[in-house]
């Protein structure tokens, strides 16, 4: 049929060909130095440790800097800091401030900021920072442009920890003893970075225009940056082909057209944007309700699940299986360490019924609930309708519980679940990253996104603990190796994949993804190609 | 009984819904027996078009046989239309019945609620309703049943104001017959033929109601049904355009029928407007 | 009855019902799991007794239902319907905001749906049993069976995908920034495929209407006096059967505007259109319940009014009828 295939072809021809006219760009030069990206949804405001969401880090990134900047080897480079020491011993670090950079309303970037960012507002608002600045005894501004940061003890995720993604430096004189999730400043923030916030029309777009007096004198290379809000994913798709909007950043395409994506000749696809992110997807079971407390139970569970086929045919090849609570491709990974449970019915079978766990009425052996992810038909929702399938095969039924989001974080927080879906990402290290999630210290009644599960391993709290301030770092590979034996071989959760998201940009664009942390890091580089 | 058979069949238009909605009805009861593996069964590689090996209309997002989809939702569209249906009329009888028969404060009382479902907007009570007792096929019922029925309520309301003082109601009132007697077994059998006529286009109404909370995601998670179909498709739909075709056209053959019945039984049972 | 004092009577009985509607949604509201502080700590990603006491406190929650209640009445009656959790601005300001591109969408589609039903309607008025007739008739059935969502799609696919001639989505072409007339063209140009969309549902039920009504009306007194007085066709079509044909379709246009607003949110949601209806769904998806109270209570009374200017319309329409019953 003419229909589909005239579907096909007409986007990748539509940017040299039949561009319908309403796709057709003004082509004045103001237009062309705008960048124009998506929102899925708008954010709440702009309070960038508040709610560290992805689409806050593609906003803010522009907006609030960090200290350092890291290289695809996870290296530091220096931003707002222009060097650093650290002492033999890891207790004391030292960060000397570029004297020449000012927040966008004016007043001088010193440090003080520092010191509130990281000694009060960040640990206060952003759960990643609350554990690797626990590691923090003193933060002291040695002098206006010098920050000294006194150790309880060597925490040798300490530089990464200062990711831009996880640390972005917020004004001092602007929210310095008001109420954080109140101060008018959430809706025009100020930061120092390359962009500074312009107007913010709701339920369309948030414009960012450019900081004529950014420190770095060759950037930002563009005039400003429009976020367009696009709520659903036929229209996101249909604004990347088209050309109207230039960047397509992780969710706002669905997977299920990205081989489309990908053959389009005016689009750049790239998968290593979010590498320093290192996300894997996951379900968490709580562990306080039987069977999910069994080991048996968390082990055919996954041997019931064709993870291969998940990859392929629900992501559509974008990422692997995950056989570790650590990406493969980061460090610390051991494949030696691991338990791997591939697909393997037969087994799961077994396991169920060594638990006792026998068929009854119609073969069903157990039925529970799997919650949700709201993500509107997305390969959320795809992953969870194969997955009901796949259990089913074993005597497992699985009923599906839809959620939005304040009913998700609810009832995860409160531990009102038997099995959820989620992702977790490893920012760098898995001690800011990954630990938060099997720390029996991180069991938080009301919080989500914390130990949810009810995990509860003295030797794996332990070992975090030993791992995170081991000073060599064979040493640390050490702990971090035993630490991947006793949780695969405990399923200590059920690791479904390593997402890579997809990073789509319009290729009149240049210098776009500069380093592993992608759009966070900001696009002060951008330039046209 | 006989004039009215003779009437409804013999226009074509609604012996031709009929015999489709006898032959989805079929399709809906045969379903777990010709598909014993469910709809959720994944068959292929995803968004497979039409006519590929096996598969008559292709598959969706997941690889899933669209066709056993389709057959499988015909279960969940007939049920939801004629059980929240059969709620709404059964609210919507009892209460414009005793607002109609008694008038007075009762009577107001129903009116000024009926006014209120004509004010706000239904649909978006519909979502919240749904969404607050968690998303569920009951849900998705009672939410209908809750929103619908003030339209039966309104139609009984007024036969039972015309019909309360005709002769035969007062006859059987000196005959001594108790009120809920004479509601049921005199004035209610006299006011069927517009009952009648409005259930059987609330049925389609609701097929509809359905399949536009379940593209939303409001729907049952755990069922496959023609509105969530069209949904969890919406991404794919410029690259497979038969996974949002597809169940669209089984909502609208299947809503077409029904009203094809509702023309016919208003013709037969409607003299007056018969044109 | 005097024109003035009827409307008078209906604005109070506006009032009268926006009243009962605050109280319903108020206690409708509240019928959802977990209390709204519980809500919030959800979209924060962050819970702990200390932060859900201040959001309890900062809300009011931790007041008796009665006197929150209150409060928000008095609120209401001054006009300000409350903050929005998710957005933290005030309602009206967000529905305010919205509010103009949900009436500019329904009313076009509104006005096409009216003259499209009018025009069908009397097309097949003038041979009833015709194939012109007939066609109609099928065709508003059809319309009538879709769900408006699919057909929105249908639309997108053929008129958009596959034929590129209209824009798909928004309300005006994206970082084209278009000003003065451009800008309307623009406007005009995305509001086609939603707009007819929204209207295709409704015309159907209008040309069903203007039918029967035209073909009513021919036959009465008046209008055969008319014709015996030698007025042509054409005109005793348009000046007697038309106008008297109009007053159903006014009732029924002043019956539908809640539907209007309500059905708008699957055709707001397809064309990804900044609407009433997409900000009503937001609105549920989020739990963001000051906003949902807010739409509510904005709608109401809306339509309310909309309903009386349809009855003084009907009253001009047909000065026999007189308002108030």
């Amino acid at each position: 049929m003419d229909f589909d295939r005239r579907a096909m072809l007409g986007a990748a021809a539509a940017g040299m060909l039949a561009r319908p006219a309403w796709a057709q760009k003004p082509g004045t030069t103001a237009r062309m130095r705008t960048i124009n990206a998506m929102m899925t949804d708008e954010p709440a405001h702009l309070n960038y440790p508040l709610f560290n969401t992805r689409i806050m880090q593609e906003i803010c990134g522009n907006i609030n800097e960090s200290l350092l900047l890291f290289d695809w080897q996870f290296k530091p480079k220096p931003n707002l800091a222009r060097g650093h020491e650290m002492s033999p011993d890891g207790m004391r670090y030292t960060f000397h401030l570029r004297p020449d950079v000012a927040w966008h309303d004016g007043a001088p970037f010193t440090a003080r900021d520092v010191a509130f960012s990281c000694g009060v507002m960040l640990p206060q608002l952003n759960p990643r920072s609350r554990g690797a600045f626990s590691h923090v005894r003193e933060i002291k501004a040695v002098d206006r442009y010098t920050v000294r940061f006194e150790m309880k003890e060597p925490f040798n995720a300490f530089l990464l920890s200062l990711m831009a993604s996880s640390a972005p430096m917020m004004p001092a004189h602007i929210y310095e003893g008001t109420n954080f999730r109140t101060n008018p400043y959430n809706f025009k923030p100020v930061g120092t970075g390359p962009f500074k916030f312009n107007r913010w029309a709701r339920g369309q777009y948030i414009h960012l225009t450019r900081n004529e007096k950014y420190w770095r004198p060759d950037q930002p290379g563009m005039d400003g940056i429009y976020y367009r809000v696009c709520p659903t994913p036929e229209q996101r798709l249909v604004a990347m082909e088209s050309g109207a909007v230039d960047l397509a950043m992780a969710d706002d395409i669905d997977t299920v057209v990205n081989k489309r994506m990908v053959a389009n000749p005016n689009v750049v696809a790239r998968s290593d944007a979010f590498n320093g992110t290192g996300e894997i997807c996951v379900m968490e079971m709580n562990h306080r309700r039987w069977p999910f407390s069994d080991r048996r139970f968390r082990a055919a569970y996954m041997h019931a699940i064709n993870r291969e086929f998940l990859v392929k045919a629900i992501n559509f090849g974008l990422g692997k299986v995950a056989h570790s609570p650590i990406p493969s491709d980061l460090p610390y990974y051991d494949d030696k360490a691991l338990t791997k449970y591939h697909y393997d019915p037969a087994r799961a079978r077994a396991l169920l019924d060594e638990m006792g766990l026998k068929p009854g009425k119609g073969g069903v052996r157990h039925r529970f609930g799997i919650m949700m992810i709201p993500d509107g038909g997305g390969y959320w929702t795809r992953m969870a309708h194969y997955i009901k399938q796949a259990l089913s095969e074993v005597g497992l039924e699985a009923s599906l519980e839809s959620t939005d989001w304040p009913t998700f974080s609810r009832r995860s927080g409160n531990w009102e679940f038997d099995v959820d879906c989620n992702s977790y990402g490893q920012y760098g290290d898995p001690a800011i990253g990954t630990a938060r999630f099997f720390l029996s210290s991180n069991i938080r009644k009301g919080v989500p996104q914390t130990n949810i599960q009810g995990y509860n391993n003295p030797e794996v709290d332990s070992l975090f603990a030993k791992a995170a301030v081991a000073v060599d770092a064979a040493e640390a590979q050490a702990h971090y190796s035993r630490l991947q034996q006793v949780l695969t071989h405990d399923v200590a959760m059920l690791w479904m994949f390593e997402r890579k998201p997809m990073f789509f940009y319009n290729k009149r664009l240049k210098n776009v993804i500069m380093g592993p942390n992608g759009p966070a890091d900001g696009f002060g580089s951008v330039r046209l190609a | 009984m006989k004039d009215f058979l003779r009437v409804f069949l013999s226009r074509p238009i609604p012996l031709i819904g009929l015999v489709i909605f006898a032959a989805i009805v079929a399709v809906a009861l045969l379903a777990p027996f010709v598909f014993a593996r469910g709809p959720f069964t994944i068959v292929g590689m995803p968004l497979l078009p039409p006519g590929a090996p096996g598969l008559l209309v292709g598959s969706d997002v997941l690889g899933r046989d669209m066709a056993v989809g389709l057959a499988y939702g015909a279960r969940i569209s007939l049920l939801v239309g004629i059980t929240s249906t059969l709620c709404a009329v059964g609210i919507g009888v009892l209460l414009g019945a005793v607002a109609g028969y008694y008038g007075g404060w009762l009577d107001d009382l129903l009116m000024r609620v009926t006014e209120f479902f004509q004010i706000i907007p239904s649909f978006v009570l519909l979502m919240v309703l749904v969404a607050f007792l968690q998303p569920s096929l009951s849900s998705t019922v009672i939410g209908i049943a809750l929103v619908t029925w003030p339209q039966v309520a309104r139609v009984v309301r007024g036969e039972f104001l015309s019909l309360r003082g005709r002769e035969f109601v007062q006859a059987a009132r000196t005959l001594g017959m108790g009120d809920a007697r004479i509601i049921f077994t005199q004035v209610l059998p006299n006011a069927l033929p517009p009952i009648i006529v409005v259930s059987s286009m609330m049925v389609g109404t609701a097929i509809l109601t359905e399949s536009a909370l379940s593209f939303l995601g409001l729907g049952d998670p755990n069922l496959l049904s023609w509105g969530s179909m069209i949904g969890g498709s919406r991404s794919a739909m410029w690259v497979a355009w038969w996974t949002t075709v597809m169940p669209g056209l089984a909502i609208m053959i299947t809503v077409l029928a029904l009203n094809f019945i509702g023309d016919g039984l208003n013709d037969a049972l409607n003299p007056r407007r018969r044109r | 009855m005097s024109r003035l004092s009827y409307i008078g009577a209906r604005l109070v009985k506006t009032v009268l019902i926006t009243i009962a509607v605050i109280l319903l949604s108020f206690f409708l509201i509240r019928l959802a799991p977990g209390d709204t502080a519980t809500v919030m700590a959800g979209q924060a990603g962050f819970a702990d007794e200390a932060f859900m006491k201040s959001l309890r406190a900062e809300y009011g929650l931790d007041q008796p239902v009665p006197v929150q209640l209150w409060k928000y009445v008095q609120a209401v009656a001054q006009g300000d319907l409350g903050n929005s959790f998710v957005r933290r601005q005030p309602v009206l300001d967000v529905i305010l905001e919205r509010l103009p591109n949900t009436v500019l969408l329904n009313a076009f589609a509104l006005l096409v749906a009216i003259a499209g039903g009018v025009l069908l309607g009397m097309i097949a008025a003038r041979r009833p049993g015709s194939v012109g007739d007939a066609s109609v008739t099928v065709l508003s059935m059809l319309f009538y069976a879709m769900p408006q969502f699919w057909l929105g799609m249908m639309a997108m696919l053929v008129f958009s995908v596959w034929l590129s001639w209209l824009p798909p989505f928004g309300i005006e072409t994206m970082g084209a920034d278009y000003t003065g007339l451009a800008r309307i063209g623009d406007i005009a140009v995305h509001m086609i495929l939603p707009g007819v969309t929204l209207a295709l549902y409704f015309m159907a039920s209008y040309a069903r209407l203007t039918r029967t009504a035209m073909i009513e009306v021919a036959d009465q007194d008046f209008v055969k006096t008319a014709r015996a007085k030698g007025i042509s066709e054409g005109q005793v079509a348009r000046r007697h059967i038309l106008r008297n044909a109009l007053i159903p379709l006014i009732t029924f246009a002043g019956l539908q505007a809640a539907i209007l607003v309500g059905g708008s949110v699957l055709v707001e949601n397809v064309f990804s259109w900044p609407g009433i209806g997409t900000l009503a769904y937001e609105a549920v998806t989020t739990r963001d319940n000051p906003l949902l109270l807010g739409i509510f209570i904005v709608t109401a009374i809306l339509v309310s009014l909309f309903n009386l200017v349809t009855d003084i319309a009907y009253s001009i329409a047909d000065p026999r009828v007189e308002l108030g019953r």
